[in-house]
């Protein structure tokens, strides 16, 4: 099936019809029920409100099959062809470089992510790159580590940080 | 007589070279944590109380007080250039700072911000000045059923704020609010919605996180797909003359100053709202009663003056409740508290008779620091500017490093760097669909406010909802909920006159 805006309206409305049944069930884990000795169950705000997000997709199926939304008419492609690239790539590496910063941390990753992005879709040089790629995790390391005392994720690079820790305090 | 004096004499202790050299490198620091993202005033505030030690108190305060107001003022700077919030004070004011900057006219975006935040931040301290102890009494008549009553009002300007699609624009209230439920119970502290037995979930939904994932992440995705990476955000030319036009431009936003400035300095002085609440509600209340409310969120001058002005007008109005009650109006002015307490003064009514320099040193300074925010503003848009000026390709990413390292700073937790990616894909996608997703923003900051007036009130009346409309028992949350009812029924009432009357062409 082509991926028209269309298809996109419906497909997202199922899915957020679905994911509004299953916040309904996870909401009914804890008391759904309203009594004036009880009080709201935990559940009860989060249940009902599911229950509205429910009958708002509902309504938007039912005007994507009379088709009196401007996208239940729109057969032009979801995404740009040309542009699909651009968003499933950056997709792509924000993905490796949250699972890096969780596992290598923050800052390795940040020179691979930085060397990888400006490689694909700029035309620098590979000196500007490089240096941009170094430079950049050196100057958040400063401002948030040396200035602000926040330290980000290291993972397992965090050794290799000791010996600046120990001549930063 | 006696305040004009009293203020006389703390602007005198605000110009202390001291004091002044503390000012205006507070004010500097303040805009540079303001503008980056995932840092607001309370990190600045926080990290810089150790310096205070080593001055006198009333510089102390001075000092962190520029921290705060420039952080106010900063805040807008990456809402305008970036798309992403730098505080969630300045969340509204991508609403339209963005679309401007989009447009070519950043410099007409970061100059009504300038300006909308000097004019609130002036307004706040004269109120400040003249009416800060009744002004107090007021704040502390309002408790759990006047809270939801405020929040329900604030509710209602949303419905200003969908698009087209009603019931999308429900749905993206809906789950902003579904969100804001996630984690501990407010009331009987019971987990509910932990998915997938994922401890993060505990803590909840942070509300930057949302933001950043949706104007950053999911900002730029729809960015590199219009424009294929290729161009800039938009092409910029800066001259002298349209600093002049920018000021000129602000003409029209009358309204939008005199509704952020009071209702932005009233939202403050209640304990437990701040300047998120006002920023927010704000900009729905002069979208609401704008001849040009359709305008709104494609880039009006207005759109950005009534957050900019509600947010400094609260963060002046929550220092009056801590001055003057010792009850903190924000989290920062929380830590300012600490601040005091550590100094060894003790904050309330005595305060205003026992340390008088110190309490009128604070409000000259508020003064004075308006006015060097303001200028350090204007002087600063060439630089703000050049962030334009940056390729695309080298500007995309280094947003992204922002967003992620913003994302993690205010709860430290990888959980939330995931949930923001996730956001940021869900609301690029939803937004393709025209879902609006500053409903699902707003609803996640007022949820749990609401949420627990709600439940307290409703226990307070043993489940009696007349507790929000009998004038008898709660005259205050009366009044608001029936203002609040007519802002939500008055778009209603004008679609339902449209599709009666439509309007001959």
């Amino acid at each position: 099936m082509k991926l028209t805006t269309r298809n996109a309206e419906i497909i997202v409305a199922i899915i957020l019809a679905l994911c509004s049944i299953a916040l309904m069930v996870k909401s009914a884990q804890n008391r759904i029920d309203w009594t004036v000795e009880d009080n709201m169950g935990a559940g009860f705000m989060p249940f009902w409100l599911s229950v509205g997000m429910l009958i708002c997709t509902i309504i938007t199926i039912f005007k994507w099959f009379t088709k009196r939304s401007p996208q239940s008419t729109d057969e032009k492609p979801f995404i740009d062809p040309e542009a699909n690239k651009y968003v499933y790539v950056t997709v792509l590496s924000l993905v490796g470089l949250i699972l890096g910063t969780a596992y290598v941390g923050i800052y390795i990753s940040l020179i691979f992510f930085l060397f990888f992005y400006l490689k694909y879709f700029s035309e620098k040089s590979n000196l500007f790159i490089t240096i941009f790629s170094l430079a950049t995790p050196v100057i958040t390391f400063c401002f948030f580590e040396w200035l602000l005392k926040i330290t980000l994720p290291q993972g397992i690079s965090e050794p290799l940080f000791y010996p600046i820790y120990d001549l930063m305090y | 007589m006696e305040t004009f004096l009293l203020l006389m004499n703390g602007i005198g202790t605000a110009l202390v070279p001291l004091n002044l050299g503390l000012l205006i490198f507070g004010c500097l620091i303040g805009l540079f944590v303001g503008a980056m993202p995932g840092l607001g005033s309370v990190n600045g505030v926080a990290i810089l109380i150790p310096i205070t030690f080593i001055v006198p108190p009333t510089a102390a305060i001075i000092f962190l007080a520029a921290v705060y107001y420039g952080a106010m003022y900063g805040g807008a700077i990456s809402s305008i250039m970036l798309g992403i919030p730098g505080a969630s004070t300045a969340v509204a004011t991508v609403f339209d700072g963005r679309p401007l900057a989009q447009k070519g006219d950043a410099i007409t975006g970061l100059t009504a911000a300038a300006v909308g935040s000097f004019v609130g931040g002036t307004v706040s301290v004269i109120l400040f000045t003249l009416f800060a102890p009744p002004l107090a009494k007021v704040a502390l008549a309002f408790n759990a059923p006047e809270t939801f009553a405020l929040m329900v009002m604030a509710f209602a300007t949303f419905v200003g704020l969908g698009g087209d699609d009603i019931p999308k624009t429900c749905f993206s209230i809906l789950i902003g609010l579904v969100l804001s439920t996630i984690g501990l119970d407010l009331i009987s502290g019971q987990p509910r919605l932990i998915f997938f037995g994922i401890p993060g979930f505990l803590h909840g939904v942070n509300f930057l996180v949302l933001a950043i994932g949706i104007y950053g992440i999911g900002e730029m995705l729809w960015t590199l797909e219009s424009t294929k990476g290729a161009v800039q955000i938009s092409s910029i030319k800066f001259t002298f003359k349209d600093i002049i036009q920018g000021f000129r431009n602000l003409k029209d936003t009358v309204m939008a100053m005199t509704i952020g400035s009071f209702l932005g300095f009233f939202v403050g002085i209640l304990p437990a709202a701040g300047a998120t609440p006002a920023a927010l509600m704000s900009y729905g209340i002069t979208k609401q009663l704008s001849k040009n409310s359709k305008d709104f969120g494609t880039g009006v001058p207005a759109g950005v003056v009534a957050p900019e002005c509600a947010n400094n007008s609260a963060s002046t109005g929550s220092m009056l409740p801590m001055l003057t009650l010792g009850i903190p109006g924000s989290p920062t002015t929380a830590i300012l508290l600490g601040g005091m307490i550590l100094w060894g003064l003790t904050p309330g009514p005595l305060l205003f008779t026992q340390q008088p320099e110190f309490v009128w040193g604070l409000i000259g300074s508020l003064y004075i620091a308006n006015f060097f925010t303001l200028i350090l503003n204007v002087a600063l848009i060439p630089a703000f500017i050049m962030v334009l000026r940056i390729p695309f390709a080298i500007l995309a990413p280094v947003i992204f490093v922002l967003c992620v390292t913003g994302g993690y700073a205010p709860t430290q937790s990888i959980h939330d760097v995931w949930l923001m990616l996730l956001f940021g894909v869900v609301g690029y996608v939803l937004r393709k669909l025209d879902y609006p997703v500053a409903p699902a923003v707003l609803s996640i900051v007022l949820g749990p406010l609401a949420e627990k007036a709600m439940r307290q009130s409703l226990i307070i009346s043993d489940g009696s909802f007349n507790i929000f409309f009998d004038f008898s028992i709660k005259p205050i949350a009366a009044t608001i909920m029936y203002i609040a009812l007519v802002f939500l029924f008055l778009p209603l009432i004008s679609v339902m006159k449209n599709k009666l009357f439509p309007k001959k062409t």
